[in-house]
């Protein structure tokens, strides 16, 4: 591991770091209240995985060493300790709050990162390697960030990527199914698409994994330190979107309103019906949403076969 | 080489954990899911003062969901349900009875106590079998990790209902597969915290705790309601044999269930957030394995220590506690060389003087008399149909006696008096 005071040891190589996104891919979002629910132990995305997968790959044909990163608090340990596991050679967390500025675009993470890195390696990385899109519902901008950064190439919605005599080759989806080959020159930002199961890292990994210290750098040192770079506008937390409904005639605000929620409108008395067959229960519930006006009238004679 | 492997981290496998690690031992706690409690499935209620001997004032550190202070049993037919409902409100306060709480809050706190201690967690990681020396004694797992074989002084099985570990080690009796087991099936409906307030009559953190009979389509098992903080856990227990042969889905069970007119006011509008399936070793005493091998302990629903006694239905205490022996037993063999059946053998005498293995044994009848045919399928109509003739006012008629009502609902259910009063007396040897 790792020391935490500071000093940057000794690096031979270049520095191949996956870049693990700390969030929960399937958290809850409540559609009327907005309040969203994680899972602090949800692990790392499936793109993400794919990314450690990568740089696991990638580190020993570069000739380096692999590092896991992320940035969140303590929680986020079980991610970087399942890296190790796998095989990265070190890990590194910026312990930040759970819930940050919600007007980070993302470039404060990348910033936070990279002092992250400097504080510790004494270096900017060679190569990042990314999931291809923000399992938080961010605004996927972080690897970009990350590029402009340390002038790094980019390159995005990567299928595969792998390296030979030390330059690194990568396969690009296109639309329409169409593929193209990439030669990327280090310093390179790599995001891709989760095409790789993480390998499962054998047993004494998991149980040196578990018993590792997981450096940390503060927030505050690593965000603080970030100077101010390209702003692409204030990211909220993800909210969904309210459903337009066309405006109910009216003379006023009020009519329409009452209109539209329903209110002069008897409702139907309950009817329940015990049909014989499956073809009967059909019609008589298409009857029922045609009288309700959910669905259009019943084709006339000759339009086809009866509803 | 660790001085003991803990296989599950469940309520058991943590207790055993922490037990060991405390008294020194170097503990390796195995679980498959990727964090504890990622895997596990029960009905939502522990019953917690097992945890007075591992952790003081436990009640201030477990993530609870809320405190049972309802507790409410219904029988029910498909338009009937009688209800006997008690509440305490001794139950809500220190040191309380009975809690609701997610597994996966409670068994992560659990390893997270365990690991506080010294025990080591390997997660995302399957036991696959057992390591043995040349005399056939354990002496370690083999997993499915790449080099994954884990040796130790003592394993302790604690890999739940249907263990593969106990099996291979040759524990369990071999009999018809099945026989003992039920599938308890739930759904987890998010509702707002008001409204279970309101419907369930709480306040704060108190709970209800609901146990049904008769909702099964005459298939053995029962039903369950339970309160979380904004969401209640519903579902039925179902005996396997009688599931199979009966040839009925369970969720068409848990459908009927939520549609009864004694629930469905319960349960309306609640989102369904969770759907879970899991065996519950329900057999009780009679069908537990060997406890004790040479260098393995079996604990938890491993052991098939599960309390189905009717009104009692409890098994991660059983659990905790047979984890907390297993891990004192374990570590105490350790530390005198002797990990043989014999070395082990503390395991079974904690047991016997506990909870544990007292409550199994007394009620050891319990089991089969919930599951009998009678209790299942006629008993509830029964009675409830003797309730209904208790409160029905037939004016001009004058009112019926009991025993009239008693006699008649007999008939229309097809009992006879000799064996309710057998199975009377039966309940009454059985719960003793």
């Amino acid at each position: 591991m790792q020391p935490t005071d500071g000093t940057a040891p000794a690096s031979p190589g270049p520095l191949v770091v996956a870049a693990l996104s700390w969030a929960d891919p399937r958290a809850v979002v409540d559609p009327l209240s907005a309040e969203v629910t994680a899972d602090a132990r949800a692990g790392a995305s499936a793109a993400d995985r794919c990314a450690l997968e990568h740089a696991l790959r990638l580190a020993p044909l570069l000739g380096g060493r692999c590092v896991a990163v992320t940035v969140g608090p303590a929680d986020a340990d079980l991610l970087l300790r399942d890296a190790l596991a796998a095989g990265a050679d070190e890990v590194l967390r910026v312990d930040a709050p759970v819930v940050r500025d919600p007007a980070d675009d993302g470039d404060t993470t990348a910033a936070a990162l990279l002092t992250g890195l400097a504080r510790v390696y004494g270096r900017a990385p060679d190569l990042v390697v990314c999931g291809d899109h923000s399992a938080g519902r961010g605004t996927g901008a972080t690897p970009a960030f990350l590029a402009a950064r340390i002038g790094a190439a980019q390159a995005l919605g990567l299928l595969g990527v792998s390296a030979c005599d030390g330059v690194v080759r990568a396969l690009r989806r296109l639309d329409g199914g169409r593929r193209e080959r990439l030669t990327v020159p280090l310093p390179a930002v790599c995001s891709v698409e989760p095409t790789l199961a993480l390998r499962r890292g054998p047993l004494a990994s998991v149980l040196r994994a578990q018993r590792a210290e997981v450096p940390v750098v503060p927030w505050e040192e690593a965000a603080g330190s970030a100077r101010p770079g390209v702003r692409a506008g204030a990211a909220r937390p993800y909210r969904p979107r309210a459903r337009l409904l066309a405006a109910p005639p009216g003379p006023d605000a009020r009519a329409r309103l009452r209109e539209l929620t329903g209110a002069d409108v008897r409702p139907a008395a309950r009817r329940v019906v015990f049909p014989d067959t499956p073809a009967e229960a059909a019609d008589l519930l298409i009857r029922h949403l045609v009288e309700r006006g959910y669905l259009e009238g019943p084709p006339g004679p000759g339009d086809g076969e009866s509803f | 080489m660790f001085d003991v492997v803990v296989v599950g981290a469940g309520p058991a496998g943590c207790a055993a954990a922490l037990e060991a690690a405390r008294a020194g031992r170097s503990v390796a706690l195995v679980e498959r899911g990727p964090y504890p409690g990622a895997k596990n499935v029960y009905g939502g209620v522990v019953y917690g003062r097992v945890l007075d001997e591992l952790v003081p004032r436990w009640w201030e550190l477990m993530p609870v969901q809320r405190w049972v202070t309802r507790r409410s049993t219904m029988l029910m037919t498909g338009t009937q349900a009688l209800t006997v409902d008690f509440r305490t409100e001794d139950w809500g306060r220190p040191p309380y009875n009975g809690a609701t709480a997610f597994r996966a809050d409670l068994d992560g706190w659990l390893a997270s106590l365990a690991q506080d201690a010294g025990a080591v967690l390997v997660p995302s990681t399957v036991a696959t079998g057992l390591l043995r020396d040349a005399r056939g004694r354990v002496t370690g797992v083999s997993t499915d990790r790449p080099d994954g074989d884990l040796t130790a002084g003592v394993v302790i099985a604690c890999d739940g209902v249907n263990s593969f570990l106990a099996k291979e080690a040759g524990l369990f009796r071999p009999e018809p597969g099945g026989r003992h087991l039920t599938l308890g099936v739930k759904e987890t409906l998010a509702l707002p915290r008001e409204t279970i307030e309101e419907r369930f009559a709480l306040t704060g953190r108190d709970g209800l705790d609901l146990e049904i009979l008769g909702c099964t389509r005459g298939i053995p098992g029962g039903g369950f309601l339970y309160t979380n903080l904004d969401s209640v856990s519903i579902g039925v227990v179902l005996g396997l044999p009688g599931l199979a042969s009966a040839k009925v889905r369970p969720e068409e069970l848990l459908t009927d269930l939520k549609a009864h007119p004694a629930i469905a006011p319960l349960v309306r509008g609640g989102r369904l957030t969770e759907y879970a399936a899991h065996l519950i070793p329900e057999g009780g005493y009679d069908s537990m394995p060997e406890l004790v091998g040479d260098g393995i302990l079996v604990a938890g629903d491993a052991a098939a220590m599960c309390l189905a006694a009717g009104i009692w239905l409890e098994g991660v205490n059983f659990a905790l506690g047979a984890g907390m022996y297993a891990g004192r037993a374990a570590a105490a063999a350790v530390a005198s060389g002797d990990t043989s059946a014999t070395g082990l053998a503390g395991y079974r005498r904690l047991l016997e003087d506990s909870f544990v293995l007292a409550d199994h044994r007394k009620l050891r009848r319990a089991p089969g008399l919930v599951f009998s045919e009678r209790v299942q399928r006629q008993y509830p109509g029964l009675v409830c149909d003797v309730v209904q003739g208790m409160f029905q006012v037939d004016n001009p008629r004058p009112k019926p006696g009991l025993r009239r009502l008693l006699t008649r609902a007999a008939r229309d259910r097809r009992v006879r008096l000799r064996h309710l009063l057998s199975d009377t007396l039966t309940g009454l040897r059985s719960f003793g």
